[in-house]
């Protein structure tokens, strides 16, 4: 089968969402086929997570078409945006765990929602997602008694409950130990390479970043200013780019005042 | 969310939950009515059990001076029924429920579950809003049943005690006062104000937003909002009573 009959995973395209004077989201255009992984990089405020939040449905455009697995969502209603949301999972920056239930009543929830399931089914799966990603036997605690790097694995776990063709994660590696780190991006590559998940990734995380991705997008101001394979990527002379990649703090991303403008800004009314 | 959409989807999962009864979630609606009712319980108890003592020292301060203070369990038996067992039992279950549902809604939206809730497809409104707001629809009838009760008790405890009134004959004369007609129109009227405090509630919790500042003054809001809600209900609601 040629590539041309394989529609994409997920495909963006002119998304645009202002909030007041200010365009945060700036026509971005971009496709992922599935199996792939895009990380989406770029820094603090640039629009990530807001992106992210589009993708998923949490939020409607003011402008562009956003289609997973072939589906326009744009402007679907309630009930048929909770069909294609059967088909994803997202892992959000903080975990948001149920703090009222269980972890293993947390991974349980979105098996026990989508359909009717046997319970001893589902604490099968439960079982099965905890030891994905080191937490076997964790079943009983509640989130209150857990770290915050423990709690963005259960997040992961339970976003993996249903297994999803579709994988988002809002900074999946953020707070974790570099070993922990080094476990999560492996198990992401596997469920990419192995299980043919197609991932989404916002991440800060340069290492993690060219670790597990296929393709990357670097947003600036609401704008893709660079996109492309790693290599790719690695070899964009893009100043900006590069300055982000390589954590460097001079640079044209302006982080940093001249000595003139900050004097003027000490001094403005 | 809007209010007219989250009524909206109310209304479609109450109706769909009539033929797949799994949708109601039964041990979340049992969960609530406990949280709501049951344990709202002894502040109701004692709230219209005071307000029972008060309407018999009120009412015979005024009714001794032109010779009635025989009416005074007339007068706590039909108010109680009426107006101050409903009202009370709301004002009690406004303070202590609805600000929890409020607060406890409003930290899921801050920390993200009601996102999370939304990305698994779980509508937020069938598994959060509809035990809460079924729950204080039936328990807040029940609470009050019980309130008046103890109102009453509370009137005739001080009537025996203060004004030297048989306990049987105030009994009697209650009996004699109060219709059917009083008992329902309190009961009609806790009915819908368990609904409107639930939802409003609700609706307050789901649209917090500014972290912790934000739930502690929603949670605010959502009490002063509930309580204007109810009594202008109340206003409403016993005008119909009146005229018809």
């Amino acid at each position: 089968m040629s590539n041309s009959t394989i529609q994409p995973a997920l495909e963006v395209k002119n998304l645009t969402r202002r909030f007041g004077d200010r365009t945060i989201l700036d026509h971005l255009s971009f496709k992922l086929m599935p199996g792939e992984t895009l990380v989406i990089m770029g820094g603090s405020g640039c629009g990530k997570s807001t992106l992210l939040r589009h993708l998923v449905g949490l939020m409607q455009p003011d402008e562009g078409e956003i289609s997973i697995l072939g589906k326009e969502i744009t402007q679907m209603n309630e009930s048929q945006l909770n069909l294609v949301r059967t088909k994803i999972g997202l892992l959000f920056q903080s975990g948001a765990l149920f703090n009222s239930l269980t972890v293993g009543e947390n991974i349980a929830m979105p098996i026990l929602e989508s359909s009717y399931v046997n319970p001893s089914i589902a604490d099968l799966v439960v079982k099965m997602k905890l030891e994905l990603v080191g937490l076997t036997g964790f079943e009983h605690l509640k989130p209150a008694q857990l770290s915050g790097g423990m709690k963005k694995r259960v997040g992961l776990a339970r976003a993996l409950a249903t297994d999803p063709q579709i994988l988002f994660c809002d900074e999946p590696t953020a707070g974790l130990d570099p070993v922990m780190t080094a476990v999560v991006d492996t198990l992401i590559s596997d469920l990419t390479k192995k299980l043919g998940i197609t991932a989404v990734v916002v991440t800060h995380d340069m290492t993690s970043a060219f670790r597990i991705a296929s393709q990357m997008i670097m947003l600036f101001q609401g704008r893709i200013i660079a996109q492309g394979t790693p290599d790719e990527i690695r070899r964009n002379p893009d100043p900006i780019l590069k300055q982000f990649v390589n954590g460097e703090a001079d640079g044209p991303i302006p982080l940093r005042l001249s000595k003139d403008d900050y004097l003027k800004r000490l001094l403005q009314a | 969310m809007d209010f007219i959409p989250l009524i909206r989807r109310y209304g479609y999962w109450l109706i769909r939950g009539f033929w797949k009864p799994r949708y109601i979630r039964p041990n979340a609606l049992f969960e609530q009515m406990t949280h709501v009712g049951v344990l709202a319980l002894p502040s109701v108890a004692m709230a219209c059990m005071f307000m029972g003592i008060v309407l018999v020292m009120q009412g015979a301060y005024q009714l001794q001076q032109v010779g009635a203070i025989d009416y005074v369990a007339d007068l706590v038996g039909v108010s109680m029924f009426r107006e101050i067992g409903p009202l009370i039992t709301a004002v009690i279950v406004i303070g202590r429920s609805a600000s929890s549902i409020t607060a406890e809604l409003g930290t899921m939206k801050v920390s993200e579950e009601i996102d999370a809730l939304e990305v698994m497809g779980v509508d937020p409104v069938r598994y959060l809003v509809m035990p809460r707001v079924a729950a204080m629809t039936i328990m807040m009838p029940c609470l009050t049943v019980i309130g008046e009760c103890l109102g009453l008790f509370g009137g005739a405890l001080i009537s025996s005690f203060s004004l030297g009134m048989d306990p049987y004959y105030y009994g009697s004369r209650l009996l004699q006062a109060v219709f059917l007609r009083d008992l329902w129109s309190g009961l009609i009227k806790s009915l819908i104000f368990g609904f409107i405090v639930g939802i409003l509630a609700c609706y307050r919790g789901l649209n917090v937003e500014g972290g912790a500042e934000g739930v502690g003054r929603e949670t605010t809001n959502s009490v002063v909002l509930c309580l204007k809600a109810m009594l202008a209900t109340n206003c409403i609601l016993t005008a119909l009573f009146y005229f018809f």
